[in-house]
């Protein structure tokens, strides 16, 4: 009987690990065991070569695939050369002669099953959905010594090889669908179609490999750029999963796989590091079996069991493999360049979501393409941006010249204690997620502490850590409860300020700005933890106590040229005018605002460099804003500018 | 063009506030008679003191008078005088030049605009049309401080100080507004700045002013104001 050996031809493991439907990497696309439906993202032309070694106990290397792609409009072309696709098994058949009445002489068997090309076709539907097939030649050697009979004067027995050569084509088809940038989901055949030829000899029947037909599903989940996670599960109940990413035009990853025909459970590891540019790209992988590979196979194990796959069954030796993928643009395949870009503003950290509103840079492009171009602009700074940040989309005319803006997310809970010299990778995309044109320009980013020196821009400092804030100041009322409840309830606000400035000067000393200029600024909880500060400092950490508790404040930016510009404090007691005189007999010591109801409010000046009590911090807020702000028309003219915290 | 207009008016402010600087930093206030009872409340103090003859005063103190009292200010040579039942600030003391009124209206102008918060706030959404509480009048005593401040803008006025005593008639409509339904007062300082020249503004303030309660004689009166100013606004 003529045992049936399950030679499968293709399982999805291939020998770059699975990287999902990325379009960051292009090696891995060259590989249809994968990716049997011929996705990839390379512009125009690609080219890619890998090389790989086999640890047999000895170290066998060789060329493992050379392979090339094209992208016309919509559709893709590629092929590949798969010379080191091979696997030989030789046995002894267990039959032998003897030759001159002395030597014994083993008969062999031999069975060498290789892959030879392949050819991809895909065509993208949309942005979502990219349908294709692949077309893979495989050679099948069989070769068998067996011993023949001749009858002459005298009966002898010659050696004489038993030799067929099987060719077979096979077929696969598969979708991709990219429900957005995070999921994406592939369905793929396995062996769907299959033709070519049948063994005429009867030792090699059964032999063959068989094109059991099955299909494969694949998902991936790309949280980051970083870290992306994916899954293939085979109809045959195999299945393999990845963890990859990409950081820095580095791209890494580990595929762990089940194979049904392999023991253990978890067969192997493959593993892979790379680098990638536009141009070209490497990557280093390797293929790491847990099951010992080092005993030599017996034809019984081999009769019995037979294998799998030809470059990952049973009888695979650990590998490495380097891979190389060059990309080549023919055409110019982009259709803007980014000609030039201009940094206007300095990045502070603090300040996360100005940079929403204000580009903090400007590029000028062009649109070199045919047609009307929607543009992507976006922006990357090392140690600043999650990711890639995109701007509004950009119309640009064929050939018109355009400036586009890029704004900038800054972390919240991004920590720089000192400024830096980064680097900024400006993009411009098109169509495809592959940038059209990049620039790298150096940006300086702040300190967590720089300030601009715009008093509008303290409100940032002001926030930061407000919880810190809040829980200080709700230590302190509560502590005061007893007086606070036995007060008016329109005099709260009031009250719970002073009460918050007397326990707040308790503990501060003013201190000119450490750094001896306007450019640094404590947050709150530095404030108290060096327990002093300058005008800055000590403003900040007070509105910051009573915007924590739900009272409303003003900063007062003085900008008299005359003298060091300095900054105070303004509070809304909530009072209407007609209740000033619950606080004081001395109308010139409250400032009357419309809320934005348009309704009038008593505001109070603080001075909070004034280290003493409320009452003298209050008369040198007034004196100050009276004269500077009222008597000498400073609002009017500029020198005095009242800036709302919220 | 526009930077250079934009620059100019800029220096024409910056200047004017050099001056009007310069100018407060320059005055001396001294008490030169006193009648009846006259207070001084100094600077940031809560306490009002009595004002004594040939006493200097602070120019951030105020002064208020009784009634049936008086005090005769000596400002840098020119007298002053306050009457009955009035307060003023000494610092409203000043001669100002139309420029200078512009400059403070602007301000005034500028610090009674609501506060921005970005959000479209409807306001009372339960009752549409003007909220006529706004324009009752409430009784207010000759000793209200706010009625005594706009009697010490009027005693400026009649002292040649008409400038200084529209802007601190202004701040006292900001600090007491229930005295901006005392159409009498209003009436008063919107015929200053009409006297000045000051069209734009003195139009704006007597459209404020009919929508008071008015007296025959008074509605008379700013109906024809604003008649008269339309006139000379369109004929600009």
């Amino acid at each position: 009987m003529i045992p049936s050996y399950k030679i499968l031809p293709q399982s999805s493991s291939d020998l770059n690990g699975y990287f999902g439907l990325q379009d960051f990497i292009s090696i891995p696309f060259y590989n249809y065991e994968s990716n049997p439906d011929n996705f990839f993202n390379t512009k125009d032309w690609g080219i890619s070569l890998q090389y790989g070694a086999e640890f047999s106990g000895s170290f066998n290397s060789s060329i493992y695939l050379l392979g090339i792609s094209k992208r016309i409009g919509n559709h893709s072309l590629s092929a590949r050369y798969t010379p080191g696709f091979q696997k030989e098994f030789l046995f002894s058949t267990g039959e032998s002669i003897v030759v001159n009445d002395t030597t014994t002489q083993s008969l062999e068997a031999n069975y060498t099953y290789k892959e030879l090309f392949g050819l991809g076709y895909s065509y993208k539907m949309n942005e979502q959905l990219s349908a294709g097939l692949s077309l893979r030649f495989f050679e099948q050697d069989f070769n068998q010594q067996i011993v023949k009979p001749v009858f002459g004067d005298t009966l002898y027995l010659v050696t004489e090889n038993l030799s067929e050569d099987l060719n077979f084509w096979k077929a696969d088809i598969g979708i991709d669908y990219f429900l957005n940038d995070q999921l994406q989901f592939r369905l793929a055949s396995i062996n769907l179609l299959n033709f070519g030829d049948d063994p005429t000899t009867e030792e090699f029947q059964g032999f063959e490999i068989k094109q059991e037909r099955g299909a494969f599903i694949a998902a991936g989940f790309f949280p980051y750029n970083y870290l992306n996670f994916n899954f293939i599960y085979e109809t045959t109940s195999s299945f393999q999963f990845s963890t990859t990413g990409n950081a820095n035009k580095f791209v890494y990853g580990v595929t762990a796989f089940h194979d049904q025909y392999q023991e253990p459970y978890i067969a192997g590891l493959v593993p892979s590091f790379g680098y990638r540019t536009n141009l070209f790209e490497v990557l280093l992988s390797g293929v790491y079996y847990f099951s010992d590979r080092t005993n030599d196979a017996g034809f019984s194990q081999f009769y019995e069991e037979g294998i799998d796959n030809i470059i990952n069954n049973r009888y695979s030796y650990n590998k490495i493999v380097l891979s190389l993928a060059l990309n080549i643009s023919s055409t110019p395949e982009k259709k803007v360049e980014l000609i030039d870009v201009q940094i206007v503003r300095e990045i502070y950290p603090t300040f996360y979501d100005m940079y929403l509103d204000k580009p903090f840079a400007y590029g000028k492009i062009v649109n070199i393409s045919s047609e009307q171009v929607k543009v992507t602009p976006s922006v990357r700074i090392e140690g600043i941006t999650e990711g890639n940040i995109n701007s509004p989309q950009v119309l640009v005319e064929p050939g018109d010249t355009s400036t586009v803006p890029f704004y900038l997310i800054i972390s919240e809970s991004l920590n720089m204690e000192r400024a830096t010299l980064s680097n900024a990778d400006f993009y411009v995309n098109v169509t495809s997620n592959q940038p059209d044109d990049e620039m790298q320009k150096p940006a300086l980013v702040n300190s967590e502490n720089a300030w601009d020196g715009n008093v509008v821009n303290l409100r940032y400092f002001i926030s930061k850590d407000m919880n810190f804030s809040m829980n200080y100041a709700k230590n302190i009322l509560s502590e005061n409860k007893n007086i606070l409840d036995s007060l008016l309830a329109e005099l709260d606000e009031f009250e719970k300020a002073k009460l918050l400035f007397n326990e707040f000067v308790k503990k501060m000393t003013y201190v000119s700005d450490p750094r001896a200029s306007v450019e640094y600024v404590q947050f709150p909880n530095q404030t108290f933890e060096l327990k002093g500060g300058d005008c800055d400092d000590l403003s900040v950490a007070y509105c910051s106590l009573l915007e924590s508790v739900g009272i409303q404040t003003a900063l007062v930016d003085y900008k008299n040229d005359l003298q060091l510009r300095h900054v105070n404090v303004m509070f809304n007691t909530k009072l209407s005018p007609e209740q000033a005189a619950l606080i004081t007999n001395n109308d010139s010591k409250y400032f009357i605002r419309k809320n934005e109801q348009d309704i009038d409010e008593v505001w109070v000046p603080i001075e909070t460099t004034s280290l003493t009590n409320f009452g003298e911090a209050w008369n040198l807020g007034v004196e100050k804003f009276n004269r500077e702000a009222l008597n000498e028309l400073g609002l009017a003219s500029g020198k005095v500018e009242i800036v709302d915290v919220y | 063009m526009l930077h250079k207009i934009k620059s100019g008016f800029i220096i024409q402010i910056l200047s004017i506030v050099l001056v009007f600087a310069a100018s407060m930093s320059a005055q001396q206030i001294q008490v030169n008679k006193v009648a009846g009872d006259v207070k001084y409340l100094s600077g940031t103090s809560e306490v009002w003191a009595k004002v004594k003859k040939g006493e200097a005063l602070r120019t951030d103190g105020y002064i208020s008078t009784g009634k049936n009292s008086s005090v005769h200010l000596n400002h840098s040579g020119e007298l002053i005088t306050i009457g009955e039942l009035s307060a003023v600030s000494i610092s409203s003391i000043k001669k100002m030049t139309t420029d200078e009124l512009l400059l403070a209206l602007a301000m005034e102008d500028m610090i009674n605009a609501p506060k921005s918060n970005g959000k479209e706030n409807s306001g009372n959404t339960a009752v549409y049309g003007e909220d006529e509480s706004k324009n009752k009048i409430t009784k207010l005593g000759a000793n209200d401080f706010g009625i005594k401040r706009l009697n010490g803008a009027m005693q400026l006025a009649e002292n040649g100080l008409s400038e200084s005593s529209v802007v601190f008639a202004k701040e006292t409509y900001r600090k007491y507004p229930e005295t901006k339904k005392v159409a009498s007062y209003r009436i008063f300082f919107a015929d200053i700045l009409y006297d000045k020249g000051l069209y734009a503004e003195a139009l704006g303030e007597y459209l404020e002013i009919q929508k008071l309660e008015l007296s025959k004689e008074q509605k008379n009166k700013v109906d024809s104001s604003i008649n008269t100013l339309n006139k000379i606004l369109l004929n600009d």
